[in-house]
Order: structure tokens, then C-alpha cells, then sequence
């Protein structure tokens, strides 16, 4: 009983973790129907830097603060350059160049760090155990934690109380309606871009000490946003954080019952919400 | 879509291309992109035929693949036999899960095909009593039998790759030029339109997932035979994103595209592999270019430039 | 009409066929006075981080030796791209359309196995470095030799040193990578806990793609385990140190990664990770012994670091090749075979010495333990060796039937 609570703890953190993960995507997707394929690969980019600036500077913070403003940068190129130009084309045509940019981001990263894996090390401040009752948790992981939450609550704060969250929640609705309120969707459209990247880069700047780099890190990364935010339903915050919280469960609670099936279970549940509830658990239907 | 006049300029370039090959490269890599051309083919008639994209081709890839290779090493099936159950077994099993995914449309019809082709790999680790998991299923046979012939040298497996690859083409150039290919054609124009209009839109779109999925399984079949061996990695998602990629490249705009498609990703990759590793970079480019300035892909950029000679004919 | 007769075809096949590809241009041209050597690795694709190690190892060591016989060597990569499909088909072509007889190198088990078949069937050698059991057990073949242990000696060469040391650790938790190579490592380390008498208080099972273990860690942290001894392979094995230590499991739990690849893995994990962590190695390069101050030598000069186990393993299988021609006198493949079955030679671990029954390279496995990060006398110095083990299934119980 006691393990169960704690896999249910523990998979709370791992949700959280998740959230992070997704919620660029999702935020992408909720005001542009625009599926981006190179989430993974902007998390990749950050948790390489991540790598290098730790490595140069051994400061966590320098790399929290710089990596994913660079990725948001990223963003906004590869917004500006290639992707607009397909805003009018089908989705086929975003998944396929955002596919590609991501594979191609892929490949200049290991021309640049080598194929092999590298360590981040964990900041020493936080590289103890925390002890929660009867259980221990790893001290950074509870850091990382709190940011998502923070990240969350500062997320909601911006849909519901600011001009850019009402255009997003708008958006989300009809992309006409935002252009016919006379907003610059151009300019909103960047925005989001670049916050999108940033949250890609923060999971990835957060997730190097956790697992490590690697160049083959993203298609994970890519793989559980997905399920992520389908599980919640595509486009709306509130469904990332449900999202990452019930796969972030699953794979914990799986791993006492039926490990060998907790992949098979995620994307099998993937599948179902997508054929029960296409709008996902929490979206509008 | 093609004209359906018979034998038209694409089925004719595409013989011709068939019979060259084996002259320019080895025969084993002529094999290869004869067998991708026939697994790309799957897509561009999804794609290209009813506007579905799917990421997960590759599931029966694999499906063909470990289905003939138990049939040929356990079961004892000669080849014919084998190509034809395994074909018309994945056909049967992509028809059973497009009665599932046509249910829904766009981004969520792409995020099942992921899904479904996650879950084949996993079951395949899963079943490693039966498929050998991680090490792949060995231990076939390395000579056939095919009406008198024996295949047991690469250029005899490059004659039957290529004959499978003619078939798959063919029937695909068929299917699309009749009055099925017509109503995929609505359908993928506009299927709101098409559901008006009386069509069953959901019964077409399984049927073409179905066959298509039969024609990934042939493909898988025939690399299962020309390998005597099933590597796990032809379930893998990266199987059916190289599928994509490469009837992308290609063009999914007319069968020919699978072999240009399948041609170029192949022949780059040999060529470049050992001197740039990261090969990949140089697709990923090409595959960008193509999305945003060719949607037609490499095929229709053969078309564009025999318009423009025959416009300059025309006006000279 | 049998297709085989269209020679015609053939003989105007091949001449274009050397275009496509460079290096076998001026391999027919110098055919006489050359050896052609293929090499079987990845450079690209989600195993490029270990092909590119292993080929450089190989390429090295053919470089080193220069020639054999008075024969110079020619190195031929056949890159896989990480297909095993791929490499078979390289293989094939090397061999029925160059002409190529001699063959080395894996990436991965996968392609091991179905390369080595394919040699077999073309009358060809191999000599490789797969993990898989059934590579000298049941797949084994004549044309087939591999340089690294098989599971059984990775688990006993480990396990055994272990509880010597700690005779009270009576409680063992597993967390295995449910697939093959997995399973067989579980399979042994069920044997030896029985003979010894030892608790298995668990195992969990994960997937090939895996990456979160926290909850694998802490169904094993609630049996309270003496010992957590990890059965998979690569980054998953890193991933699962990595995670156990950042759940404290490292202060009432000793960590035993059974199958490790020694300093790149101590590299990837950090000296903070490492540190008081059991790794199970094929080769560590501060083991002094000739075969392996020559490659150090041969490495040296190349990157200006000390060996890894992938550039050693790469070595090691070029090398075994190598010295079985010298000691054959001839590069004809049966005698060659003949030769190899039973030689010793200095190797990267020692003097090695390959057993004909199943072709498997008899050498040490080390067990290795990570040392702090203030006792590290140089940057790579990770870890101490405080075993070395020749551990091996006696030939009649590998399941290897050579015909």
C-alpha cells in the first residue's frame, strides 16, 4: 500500500515533468492547428546547450536563463524563414517540413557534440535526497517539480488575464475570429513560436541533469508530448497539465502492476482517447 | 493523376528505369530500391490517392515481413505462396485497423498511425519467442523456386524485386486512373463533398487502407525473402518514416514518384553514408526544399521541365 | 530459363556497378597484391554512437598492421545506417559482387547474427563483437568468431567476485530490459543466486524504449535490496544508475551494472555517478598487459587519449583476424579457420585464446568498481578493476552444434 502511494507520488513528478514537456506543443497547436514535429528537436537543441554552458561555466541558472531564450530564437527562425510559408498549405505539409527541420537539427547537433552520450552533472545544492514522510525523492527532481508548477501557474495566468491569452483562447476557437479582431496574427503567431520554443527549452534545459544528453534524446521527448497532449486534448493547457499527470501515473502505477505493458498501455490509451474522445479527456467536444 | 491511356509516358519510363538499373548499380542495391519503391508505393497511393498521411507504413512493413518469414522457415512455404499470404494477411490486418482509424481525420488520423505502429513494435519485443526480438528472425531460406527459375543470385532476386515492384505499380496506376481512384480523388479534394454526394467515404477509405497496407506487406514480404533474414528495425518507426520520406521526395503525385523516391534516398544514402555520415542533414534539406518550393516532388519536376521543352518546341 | 544464365547481363552489371562506389574501383584494380577487409558498422542512425567508436578501433588497428602476408590490407566500411537489413545486403554485395571473403564487425547483436549467417552460407569469416548469447551458442557457425563474453560470463564474472566480498548481501532486485540480451543476462543471474543461495527479492522489466525507471526504482527501493543488478545494455543502463542514484540508492544498496562499456559509459555517467557503483567491463584501459599497451599506442596516436572499450573492441576484432592469417600463413578461408580455432595471442586483456568448440574468445571480464572523484589519479581514471574473470559456459552447454 505504502509503495502504491508512493509510485502515485512519483508519478505525479513525472507528470509534472511531462507538462513541461508538452505544453509548448500544445500552445502551438491551440492557436495555429499547427502540429510542430521539431518540439522534440527544441528540446534537444536546449538540453545541448545546456551541456556546453554548464560545462564552460558549471552555472545551472546561466543555462536556465540563456538556453531557452536562444531556442525561442530558434523559433522564431525557423517561423520566419520556413514555416510561415506553409500556414496555407494542408498539415500534411507542416508535419513534413516540421519533420524535417527536426531531423536536420538532429544531425547538426551531433556534427557539433559528437553521437555519443554526455553527462550533465545534477547542481550540487540539489544533488541530495528529500525526505517526504516514509519516502525519499530525489531533491532536483522536486526542483524541477516546482517550475513546472510555477511554469503552470504563470501559463494560466497569461491565457485567462492577458490580451496575448485572450487572442490564444480566441485562436483556439477560430484563427478567422483572431484576424478579424484586427490583431496582427502575423505578430501573435511569432509570439507564440517563441514561447512555445522557450517551454521546449526549459524541459530540455531542466531534463539534461535527469537524463543526460544524447542526440537521440528528442524522439522520446516528441513521442511522449504527443501522447501527452492528445490524452488531455490537443490545444488546451489544462490538457497538457492532465495530460502528463495521468501518463506521468500510468507509467509509474504500470511499473508495480505490468511493466513490461507500460509502453504498450500509453500509446493503447493514446489510441482509445483519440477514437473516444478525439478532443481529449478535457477538450471542448 | 495520370491519363488513363495504357501504356502511357510513366509506365514506360518506369520499365525503362527497371531494366537500366541493374546496368548502373549492383544488383543487390538495385534489389533494395526496387523493394522500397514498392513500400513507397504504399504511401503515395494513401497520400497521393485519398490525401491520408501516415507515419506508421512501416507497421506492415513489418507485418509482411516477420508474417513471411515464418510462413517460408516454419510453416515451410515455397515463395509464391508466402508473397501472396502475406500480402493479402496484411491487407487483411490493415483493413481490421483502418475500420478503427478512418473514424477520425487530419492531425488525430496521423497521431493513430503513430500510435498503432508504436504498439506493432512493442508487440513484436514483446512476442520474442516468436519474431526473435531484438536480434530479428534468421534462418530462412537462401534459394526459391518461382515457375522453373531458381533465386538464389542477386541478380535473380533484382529480376523478381523488380517484377513485384512492375505488379504493385501497375495495379496502383489502375486503381488510381479508375472509377475507385476517382472517388479517393473527391475525397481527398474535399470530403465533406464526397459524403454529400452519396459516397460511403468511410468504406473507401478503408479499402485504400487495406490495400495499400497489402502493398507495404508485399514490399516487406519480398525484403524478407531477399534478406533471408528479418531485421527487427523493418517494424520500426523509422521504417515507415523512411517510406514517407521517400515518396515524399518522389512525389506522391503518380506511382512513378516511389521510384524516383526510393531511388534517390537510397543512392544518395550509398553514396554518402561512407564519406558524410550525417547524410541525413542533406535529405532533410532536400525534403524542406520540396515542401515548400515542389509540393509535386522530384517526379513532377521531370514534368515541369518536358512543359517547358515542349512549350519551347511549340513555339519554335 | 534459368536466370543465372544471363552472364551477359552479368559481365555488363558489373563495370558500371564499380562507378557507384569509389573505393571498389581501386580495390579491382590492385586485387593481386591487396587484401580486402570488410568492416560491418554503423555511422549513422540511432547506433552511429557506437559504430563510429568500433570502426574507428578497426580501421586503426588495419592501419597499424598495414599489411599481413606481404599483403597489404585494404579497409572497406560497409555502413549499415543501424539496419541490420542494410548490412546483410552490403554483405551480400561485397561478397558475391567484390569478391570479399574476409569480414569483421557488428554494431549491434541484431546484425551479428544475420551477418554471420550470411558468411557462413557464402564461405566467407567473421569475426565480431555481439552480445548475444546465441552468437557462439545456438546460431553458431564454422565462418564465426566473437571477441567479447557471452552473458553467462558477464553475470558470473561479476556476481561471484561480488558476494565474496559481501557475503551479506542476501538480497538481490533485478531491473532488466525485457528483450533478448535482457533475458539472458536475468536468466544467469537466477543461476547463481540459486547455487548460492541468495534472496531475489524482484525484478522489473522495461522496454527497449524506455528512458523513466524512477518507478522500477522504487518498487525495487521497497524491498530494500543489498544489491540492485542491472541486465540491459547502453544508455538504458545509464539511464537506470543515473536515476537509482538520484533516489538515494546508492547509501543502503549496492549498484551492479553487469554489462557495461567501461569508460565511455564513466564519461556519460560522470565521476558523481560513478563513484561507488559496480560496472562489469570487457576492457579497461589501465589493465597493463602488451596486447593492451599497443593499442593504447595505436589509440594514442590517433585521439591523444587512452583506449575505450568500443575503440578496443574494434581493435581486437581486426586484430584476432589478423593474427589468425599470420598464423595460418595464408588468407584461404578453411585453413584459416583451422588456424583460429585454438590460438592464442596477446590481446587488449591479455593473452587470449580462442576456443574451437564454439569459436569464442576466452579472455577476462572485469569487475569494476567507481572510484570518488578526489581519488582520480587523471581524468579517465573512473574506476578500479577488483576482479578479473575467465568465466565461461563449459562448450557442451552453449547450445552450439558446429556442423
Amino acid at each position: 500500500m505504502q509503495l502504491f502511494l508512493f509510485q502515485v507520488l512519483n508519478g505525479l513528478g513525472i507528470g509534472m515533468i511531462y507538462f513541461l514537456l508538452s505544453v509548448g506543443l500544445t500552445l502551438i497547436f491551440g492557436l495555429m492547428r499547427f502540429v510542430n514535429f521539431a518540439h522534440g528537436a527544441f528540446y534537444l537543441v536546449a538540453a545541448y546547450l545546456a551541456f556546453a554552458i554548464v560545462g564552460l561555466t558549471g552555472s545551472m541558472v546561466l543555462a536556465l536563463v540563456i538556453a531557452p531564450l536562444a531556442v525561442a530564437i530558434l523559433a522564431v527562425a525557423t517561423e520566419r524563414l520556413l514555416l510561415r510559408h506553409t500556414y496555407r498549405m494542408p498539415h500534411e505539409a507542416q508535419i513534413l517540413i516540421t519533420f524535417a527541420i527536426a531531423l536536420l537539427i538532429q544531425e547538426v547537433v551531433i556534427m557539433q557534440f559528437g553521437p555519443l552520450g554526455q553527462n550533465v552533472p545534477v547542481p550540487q545544492a540539489l544533488s541530495g535526497v528529500v525526505f517526504l514522510g516514509p519516502f525519499v525523492y530525489p531533491a532536483y527532481r522536486l526542483a524541477v517539480v516546482a517550475v513546472a508548477a510555477v511554469v503552470a501557474v504563470v501559463l494560466w495566468i497569461v491565457v485567462e488575464k492577458t490580451k496575448l491569452g485572450a487572442v490564444l483562447r480566441a485562436g483556439s476557437e477560430s484563427a478567422e475570429m483572431v484576424a478579424l479582431l484586427g490583431i496582427n496574427v502575423d505578430r501573435v503567431f511569432m509570439a507564440t513560436f517563441a514561447l512555445g520554443g522557450a517551454l521546449a527549452g526549459l524541459a530540455g534545459v531542466l531534463a539534461a541533469p535527469l537524463r543526460g544528453v544524447e542526440p537521440f534524446m528528442s524522439a522520446e521527448a516528441l513521442g511522449i508530448a504527443f501522447v501527452v497532449v492528445v490524452v488531455g486534448g490537443l490545444g488546451t493547457l489544462s490538457g497538457a497539465l492532465v495530460g502528463g499527470l495521468l501518463i506521468g501515473l500510468v507509467q509509474s502505477i504500470m511499473s508495480t502492476l505490468w511493466p513490461q505493458g507500460a509502453h504498450l498501455m500509453i500509446y493503447a490509451a493514446m489510441a482509445l482517447v483519440i477514437l473516444a474522445r478525439p478532443t481529449g479527456l478535457l477538450g471542448r467536444t | 493523376m495520370d491519363t488513363p491511356r495504357f501504356p502511357n509516358v510513366t509506365t514506360l519510363i518506369v520499365a525503362a528505369a527497371m531494366i537500366v538499373l541493374p546496368f548502373v548499380v549492383p544488383a543487390t542495391l538495385a534489389s533494395q530500391i526496387a523493394i522500397f519503391a514498392t513500400a513507397a508505393l504504399s504511401v503515395t497511393l494513401l497520400l497521393g490517392g485519398a490525401g491520408l498521411l501516415s507515419f506508421g507504413q512501416g507497421l506492415y512493413l513489418g507485418i509482411g515481413a516477420y508474417a513471411s518469414g515464418l510462413l517460408l522457415r516454419d510453416a515451410g512455404f515455397a515463395l509464391l505462396p508466402t508473397l501472396l499470404v502475406a500480402t493479402a494477411g496484411t491487407a487483411a490486418v490493415a483493413a481490421v485497423l483502418g475500420a478503427v482509424m478512418v473514424r477520425r481525420q487530419g492531425i488525430y488520423f496521423v497521431m493513430l498511425t503513430l500510435a498503432f505502429a508504436q504498439m506493432g513494435y512493442f508487440a513484436m519485443l514483446a512476442a520474442k519467442d516468436v519474431t526473435g526480438g531484438e536480434n530479428g528472425l534468421s534462418g530462412l531460406p537462401r534459394r526459391f523456386d518461382l515457375f522453373g527459375a531458381t533465386i538464389a543470385s542477386p541478380l535473380s532476386f533484382y529480376v523478381l524485386s523488380a517484377g513485384v515492384f512492375g505488379l504493385a505499380f501497375l495495379a496502383v496506376q489502375r486503381l488510381l486512373a479508375s472509377p475507385f481512384g476517382s472517388v479517393l480523388t473527391a475525397i481527398r479534394e474535399n470530403e465533406g463533398r464526397s459524403e454529400a454526394m452519396g459516397y460511403n467515404v468511410r468504406l473507401y477509405k478503408i479499402a485504400v487502407i487495406a490495400v495499400a497496407g497489402g502493398i507495404a506487406g508485399l514490399a516487406g514480404s519480398l525484403h524478407a525473402v531477399f534478406l533471408g533474414f528479418v531485421p527487427p528495425t523493418d517494424v520500426d518507426l523509422e521504417v515507415g518514416q523512411r517510406m514517407l520520406v521517400m515518396s515524399i521526395i518522389g512525389g506522391v503525385g503518380s506511382p512513378g514518384g516511389a521510384l524516383v523516391g526510393s531511388a534517390f534516398y537510397t543512392l544518395v544514402s550509398e553514396a554518402l553514408s561512407e564519406l558524410w555520415a550525417r547524410w541525413m542533414a542533406l535529405i532533410a534539406l532536400v525534403l524542406i526544399a520540396l515542401v515548400l518550393f515542389l509540393p509535386g516532388g522530384l517526379w513532377s519536376a521531370g514534368r515541369h521541365l518536358t512543359g517547358l521543352l515542349r512549350r519551347r518546341d511549340a513555339d519554335g | 530459363m534459368p536466370i543465372e544464365r544471363r552472364t551477359l547481363l552479368k559481365g555488363l552489371a558489373a563495370a558500371p556497378a564499380a562507378l557507384a562506389a569509389p573505393p571498389l574501383l581501386r580495390h579491382a584494380m590492385a586485387q593481386s597484391e591487396t587484401l580486402d577487409v570488410a568492416a560491418v558498422y554503423s555511422l549513422s542512425g540511432t547506433f552511429a554512437n557506437v559504430g563510429t567508436l568500433l570502426n574507428n578501433g578497426s580501421q586503426w588497428a588495419m592501419e597499424h598492421y598495414g599489411s599481413v602476408l606481404g599483403r597489404k590490407i585494404n579497409y572497406i566500411l560497409l555502413d549499415d545506417r543501424g539496419d541490420a537489413g542494410e548490412a546483410v545486403r552490403k554483405v551480400q554485395e561485397a561478397m558475391s559482387q567484390r569478391g570479399i571473403k574476409h569480414i569483421i564487425g557488428c554494431t549491434n547483436s541484431a546484425i551479428a547474427l544475420a551477418v554471420q549467417k550470411e558468411v557462413n552460407a557464402r564461405g566467407g569469416i567473421y569475426v565480431q563483437m555481439a552480445g548475444a548469447d546465441e552468437s557462439t551458442g545456438k546460431d553458431c557457425n564454422k565462418a564465426n568468431f566473437r571477441w567479447p563474453v557471452a552473458s553467462y560470463s558477464a553475470v558470473n564474472a561479476t556476481m561471484r567476485p561480488l558476494i565474496e566480498k559481501f557475503p551479506n548481501a542476501k538480497k538481490w532486485y533485478t531491473i532488466t530490459g525485457q528483450y533478448v540480451f535482457g533475458d539472458s543476462l536475468l536468466t544467469n543471474v537466477k543461476d547463481v543466486l540459486k547455487e548460492k543461495g541468495l534472496q531475489h527479492v524482484g525484478n522489473s522489466y522495461h522496454s527497449l524504449s524506455d528512458r523513466e525507471y524512477s518507478g522500477y526504482i522504487a518498487t525495487a527501493l521497497a524491498s530494500s535490496p543489498d544489491v540492485l543488478a542491472i541486465c540491459n545494455f547502453g544508455n538504458q543502463t545509464l539511464d537506470v544508475i543515473r536515476q537509482a542514484i538520484s533516489y538515494g540508492m546508492k547509501r543502503n544498496t549496492k549498484i551492479l551494472a553487469i554489462w557495461s562499456t567501461g569508460l565511455d559509459q564513466f564519461q556519460a555517467l560522470g565521476p558523481e555517478n560513478c563513484e561507488g557503483v559496480y560496472f562489469g567491463c570487457n576492457f579497461w584501459h589501465g589493465v597493463d598487459t602488451p596486447g593492451g599497451r599497443e593499442v593504447a599506442a595505436v589509440v594514442k596516436a590517433k585521439t591523444g587519449d587512452v583506449p575505450n572499450y568500443l575503440q578496443a573492441c574494434g581493435y581486437a576484432v581486426a586484430q584476432v583476424l589478423v593474427e589468425g592469417i599470420k598464423k595460418a600463413g595464408t588468407t584461404e578461408i578453411a585453413p584459416l579457420i583451422k588456424a583460429m580455432e585454438g590460438m592464442t595471442y596477446e590481446g587488449p586483456t591479455g593473452l587470449e585464446k580462442i576456443r574451437p568448440e564454439d569459436h569464442q574468445v576466452i579472455k577476462d571480464y572485469y569487475l569494476m568498481l567507481g572510484k570518488a572523484k578526489s581519488a582520480m589519479k587523471d581524468k579517465n581514471d573512473f574506476a578500479e578493476v577488483i576482479a578479473a574473470t575467465k568465466a565461461f559456459l563449459p562448450p557442451d552447454k552453449t547450445g552450439c552444434k558446429m556442423a
